[in-house]
This record gives C-alpha cells, sequence and structure tokens, in this order.
C-alpha cells in the first residue's frame, strides 16, 4: 500500500491529505483500480478459507493436545502471551483411544451399511422414474412431479410419529377409517426402519438428478438400441444410464453423503446408541458426548476420523457435487 | 417408438420361452402412458408408505387424546391445537417453558392467542431461519462471485468452501458444542467480553445458544447458497460484460445493472430452498445445545412424542403445514416456468 501511495501523489493535483489523494488516484487510475480490486479479491478469498476450515484446526488442535491440558484451559501463545488455540503437547494417541473406549469404527461401519443400501435403493427405483420424468410424455406428468417435490419439502418430524409406531410393530391402520391394514415387524434397532425413511427422504433428489441427465441423451441413441432388438427397460439399463453415468454418480455420491450425515432418523431409530443396534456414525459420537463427557479430546479425535470419508469423498468428487447440487435445484 | 420395433422385438424374444420371456413382451407391448406409471410404481409404494401415510395418520392422530394410554384413544377434535396455541399443555413439557419470558405478552401476535412453549418454538425457528438465510444469502453471494473469477487455487478454495456444507450435522454441531463448552471453549471469554454472549453456561443461555446455533448454520450451508448463485452467474451471457466494458460501465456499474438483476432469479430460488430446509432445524440444536434449551418446533415434536402423542402430532402437524405453504410458492414458481 505504501508504495502505491508514493506512485501516485504526483497524478494527484489537490492539497487534500493523503488518503484522499491515495482514492482520487486509485479511482482515476484503471490500472491501480484493478489492482486494488485484486487486493481485496486476495483478502476476501483468504478471509472465506480462514472462516471455513478454522474449526477443523480447532478441531485437530483439541485432539492432539492431552485432554489434562485441555481442562486447564490456557490457550496463551508462549511468547505473545495472546489467547489462541494451538496444539500443548502431541498426543496422537487419541486416535487410538477413540476405537477402544467406544467401538467406534462399528458405528461407521453401520453408516456405511446404511449408506451404501440406501444409495443402491434409491439409484435404481430414481432411475426408472427418471427414465419417465426425463423421456416419456404422458398425461398427468406434472402433477406427478410436483407431487414428488413436495415431499421433498417436508419436515420429517411430520412423519416421525407414524412411522415410530409402524417401526414398533403395531398396526398401520387407514387414515380416519380405522382399518387394520397389517401388523408390520418390529423394525426399531435394525437397518431397515432407517433405510426406509432414507430412501424416501432422498428419492426426490436423485430423481431430479437422473431427469435432468436422462433427458440430454439423444433419441436417435435410444432408437438405435431399440432396433438392435432390446427391450425398453433394456434400452435404459444398457444404454441410457452408462451413457448418463456422470449424472448416476452424482445422483450416488449426493445420496451417499446426505445418508452418512443424517441426524433426525440416525438419531432416533436406534434406541439405545449401541452399535448392536445399527446406531450409526451419530450414535458413536453422541456416546462420546453422553458418557465421557470430559473427554474433549476424544469427542475432537472421534469427529475428525468420522469427518475423513467425506473429506475423501469431496475432494474426489467435487465437479459432481457441484453439479448435482445445482440441477437439483435449479433444474438445468 | 414405432410398433414395427415393438413386434420385431416381441418375435425375437418369442424364439425362447419361459415366464421371463412373457414378462417381457407384455412389458413391450404396453402403451406409453401405462408403461410410465408401471416404472413409476416403487416410487409411489415408497413416498406412500413412508411420507404420504404418515403425514395423514399425523393429522389423525392430532385429533386424540390418550394415544399412548391404557384406554381407548379418545376423539377430541381440535382441542390438542387449542391447548398447543393457549399453553394448556406446557406442562407436557420437560425443562423450562420460559425461553423469551419478556420479549413479549401474548397478546401481541395478531391473530392468534399464543403462550409458552409455543410461542417460543415459533420465535426461534423464524428467527434462526430469517437470519440464518439472510447471512448465508448474502455470504453466499460474495463467495460465489469469488468463485466465478479464474484464478489460480480456484478449485482449492472451491473444496474449501464445500467442505463444511458435506460434514455431518452430528459432528457440526459437535465442533460447536467445543468451542463453546466452559471447560474448552476460548471463544466464549472473547465473545463474553463484548456482551454478544454469556460468560458462563454459554450453551444453556438461550440467546446465546441461538446465536450459536445460527451462526454454526451459517458456517455450514453458506456453501450450499454459494453453489446456486454460482450456477447463476454462470449462466450470464459474457457477452454482455465486453459490450458494458465498450460502453464504459465502471465494475459496480456491470455488476448493478448486468450481474444483479440476471442473477436475482437464481438467487430467489436458493433462498426458498434454504428458508424450507433451515425450518426443519433440530439435529444441530440436540448436539450443539439442548431441545430444552433452544426450543425448534421439530425439537417440540421429538421432546413430546414419547409422552403425548396427541400433542406431539398436532405440533408435528402444524409444522408440516407452515413449511407445506412456503413449498407452495416454489412449487408455483416452477409450474409458472412449467416443470
Amino acid at each position: 500500500m505504501a508504495t502505491t501511495t508514493e506512485q501516485q501523489s504526483d497524478s494527484a493535483d489537490t492539497d487534500d491529505g493523503v488518503l484522499a489523494q491515495w482514492t482520487q488516484g486509485v479511482i482515476g487510475d484503471d490500472e491501480k483500480r484493478s489492482r486494488l480490486y485484486q487486493a481485496l479479491f486476495y483478502v476476501a478469498c483468504g478471509f472465506f478459507l480462514v472462516t471455513t476450515l478454522f474449526p477443523f484446526y480447532w478441531l485437530l488442535v483439541l485432539a492432539l493436545t492431552p485432554n489434562s491440558a485441555i481442562l486447564t484451559g490456557d490457550w496463551s501463545l508462549p511468547v505473545i502471551g495472546l489467547e489462541f488455540p494451538h496444539p500443548q503437547g502431541f498426543n496422537p494417541s487419541a486416535f487410538v483411544e477413540v476405537f477402544q473406549q467406544v467401538p467406534f469404527h462399528l458405528y461407521v461401519f453401520n453408516s456405511f451399511v446404511l449408506a451404501t443400501i440406501t444409495t443402491i435403493i434409491v439409484l435404481l427405483v430414481a432411475s426408472l422414474a427418471g427414465y419417465v420424468f426425463g423421456r416419456l410424455d404422458f398425461p398427468g406428468k406434472g402433477p406427478l412431479m410436483l407431487g414428488v417435490l413436495m415431499v421433498s419439502y417436508f419436515p420429517p418430524a411430520a412423519f416421525l410419529i407414524p412411522l415410530f409406531d409402524a417401526f414398533l410393530g403395531n398396526a398401520v391402520v387407514i387414515p380416519f377409517l380405522g382399518i387394520e391394514l397389517f401388523e408390520p415387524p418390529r423394525l426399531v434397532n435394525t437397518p431397515g426402519s432407517m433405510i426406509m425413511p432414507f430412501s424416501a427422504l432422498f428419492l426426490p433428489l436423485a430423481i431430479f438428478i437422473l431427469t435432468t441427465f436422462y433427458a440430454q441423451i439423444p433419441d436417435g441413441l435410444e432408437d438405435a438400441a431399440r432396433v438392435e432388438g432390446t427391450t425398453r427397460l433394456g434400452a435404459l439399463f444398457r444404454v441410457i444410464m452408462p451413457l448418463s453415468a456422470p449424472g448416476v454418480a452424482t445422483a450416488a455420491v449426493l445420496t451417499f453423503i446426505a445418508v452418512y450425515n443424517e441426524y433426525f432418523f440416525s438419531s432416533i431409530m436406534a434406541l439405545e446408541n449401541v452399535p448392536q443396534n445399527w446406531s450409526p456414525l451419530v450414535g458413536g459420537i453422541l456416546s462420546y458426548q453422553d458418557q465421557y463427557t470430559t473427554d474433549f479430546n476424544l469427542m475432537a479425535a472421534a469427529s475428525i476420523v468420522g469427518v475423513i470419508p467425506i473429506l475423501i469423498l469431496v475432494i474426489v468428487a467435487q465437479e459432481r457435487i457441484v453439479s448435482g447440487l445445482t440441477a437439483g435445484a435449479l433444474k438445468e | 417408438m414405432s410398433t414395427e420395433q415393438g413386434t420385431d422385438t416381441a418375435s425375437r424374444d418369442s424364439r425362447r420361452s419361459g415366464p421371463h420371456v412373457a414378462v417381457t413382451q407384455w412389458l413391450e407391448n404396453l402403451g406409453e402412458t401405462a408403461f410410465a406409471y408401471l416404472l413409476l410404481t416403487p416410487v409411489f409404494v415408497i413416498l406412500g408408505a413412508i411420507a404420504l401415510y404418515p403425514l395423514l395418520r399425523t393429522f389423525e392422530l392430532s385429533m386424540y387424546v390418550n394415544v399412548l394410554g391404557t384406554g381407548d384413544p379418545e376423539f377430541v377434535g381440535l382441542q390438542n391445537y387449542v391447548d398447543m396455541f393457549t399453553g394448556e399443555r406446557d406442562p407436557d413439557f420437560p425443562g423450562s417453558t420460559t425461553f423469551l419470558p419478556d420479549v413479549s405478552t401474548s397478546s401481541s401476535f395478531p391473530f392468534v392467542h399464543v403462550e409458552g412453549w409455543f410461542r417460543s418454538a415459533l420465535v426461534v425457528t423464524l428467527v434462526f431461519t430469517v437470519v440464518s438465510v439472510f447471512f448465508e444469502t448474502v455470504i453466499g453471494f460474495g463467495q460465489a462471485l469469488i468463485l466465478d473469477q479464474e484464478f489460480r487455487g480456484r478449485r482449492l478454495v472451491r473444496v474449501a468452501i464445500i467442505i463444511p456444507w458435506a460434514i455431518p450435522l452430528v459432528i457440526q454441531g459437535m465442533i460447536f458444542y467445543l468451542m463453546f463448552h466452559p471447560s474448552t471453549g476460548f471463544l466464549t471469554e472473547y465473545l463474553a467480553n463484548f456482551g454478544i454472549v454469556a460468560p458462563t453456561n454459554t450453551l444453556n443461555d438461550p440467546w446465546s445458544a441461538l446465536l450459536i446455533v445460527t451462526v454454526a448454520d451459517i458456517w455450514k450451508t453458506t456453501a450450499f447458497m454459494a453453489l446456486l448463485i454460482l450456477a447463476g452467474l454462470q449462466s450470464v451471457d459474457r457477452s454482455l460484460y465486453d459490450v458494458a466494458k465498450v460502453a464504459g460501465a465502471s465494475r459496480w456499474q456491470q455488476f448493478k445493472l448486468i450481474t444483479f438483476p440476471l442473477v436475482l432469479p437464481a438467487v430467489a430460488i436458493a433462498v426458498l430452498f434454504r428458508t424450507i430446509d433451515a425450518m426443519r432445524i433440530y439435529g444441530l440444536i440436540d448436539v450443539a445445545s439442548s431441545c430444552t434449551v433452544v426450543p425448534s418446533l421439530s425439537c417440540m415434536v421429538v421432546e413430546t412424542f414419547n409422552t403425548n402423542r396427541g400433542l406431539a402430532s398436532a405440533i408435528a402437524f402444524v409444522t408440516a403445514a407452515i413449511i407445506g405453504a412456503l413449498a407452495m410458492v416454489v412449487i408455483y414458481r416452477q409450474f409458472k416456468e412449467g416443470v
């Protein structure tokens, strides 16, 4: 900044203060103005990087600091004396202890199983629907799409009570008629009680992503496959789906992340936070909060372990996530 | 699709035999409308069983009391709704009923007489939604403008911005729990000096906890907003900027006259999406603070559904109705554009 001020002083005609001169100079000079924009740009960039990444740094600091040092609560930097979180000591064993206190790997495993099964179900069902909405014309198409969209907006709390009743094994009753349909098996503490609501919750987004992608495949390719003797469904699974591989991958990644991150049903449908009840990642993290209430380094370490799979997925599938989010919401 | 192709396929398949072939042939000969509805059956079954049935059943349950008791459930019509609004059932809620005690008297709500917990939940949900969506839009716009530029390290910045969006809710809650917990939180002291949060027991102080939860949500979901706005920015015709440059428009004028008006529709959709999503707030509160400290609408459902199912159903249905009304706005917009 100082050099800029000196450079522009000759171009300023007025006798105003230094700052006013500098401002005048910057406004008047295109090159200086664009340099200022550039500086502002990097400042803003840096600001966003720091604010989004700082919480992860905080987790790392907590995980590496021995718990006794955390509890003293003194974060002053050695020389300056300013309070700023930094690792006090180096205690990577927290990352081992995380798996010893509670079977954290089992919770993560449960999450993976739930996410994988849900993703497969959602992809299959959404593929059929995406094909119908994207490539066929039939009466009632518009209202049906809106109906699917509508479902994705409702809060999970609106579905909770009857689902919970049904998953406990109580009879399913036709609303307002009082006719008992059937008694479902007791599904709480099993994967079914989570996979079913997950599938319904995340189906609409996958349908809209796949509709967008399937609609882009030229009709000629499908016709050619049909002339070759493929059935309609064969054309979907052998021609349209492979050609829309990026779209299928997008839907898969977003569904997987959504299930892995889900909180509402994950925390309610497993009645206790134990992995034997298929309690997923949510249960693992919460059991540290509930049972080991002062092991802050373990809470942080568990959070880091839980984030790593998602971190890898985001870095690998960045493009897919960006295109999927925008396609699902804006339907381009 | 012409029928010739269909019969051609059918004749090939008829050389083989078995039920599989019969089904295939039947599928091939279905009309397009019938075929479409057949393929949609799984969607209808899943959404009908997991969404439509629970929604209707919730409405039915909301008109009964003693749903969990030993005797027969008793039909009471809209009594649960009345009780909820007038605060008659406040003792059923665990925790205190004193969130925002002196903000207003109940008479300040113009249409209905709202009391205690339900009023708190409405205030919490609306304040959270409006504040978080506002800041997410503003900050997200800034992030989108940055990501719209070509510069070295753009992918890196984009990953950094997306990561908070992708992390599990429970971990997001845990991060902010650890940031403000009395034993670990280094931020509490700073912020308390400025009078922003309560100096002790910050996560159990209603206003402080609401603020922390709101900031946590802004931290996580701004990325979603940024990506949607970025998509809008990138759909703006770049040649418009060349024209503007030739005409001598400044960068600010370019932004004000070209970028902003053209991106506005995308921003509007993103805002509606986020508003609907923010109104469901539950998990973050549950992890970072507690539903008894910061009761949102969804919180109330979860807190009561094991003790008073009729009342919980009434709250759930009101929550769904509020969000459903908002969703209608979105759907109306998309219907106008033609799905």
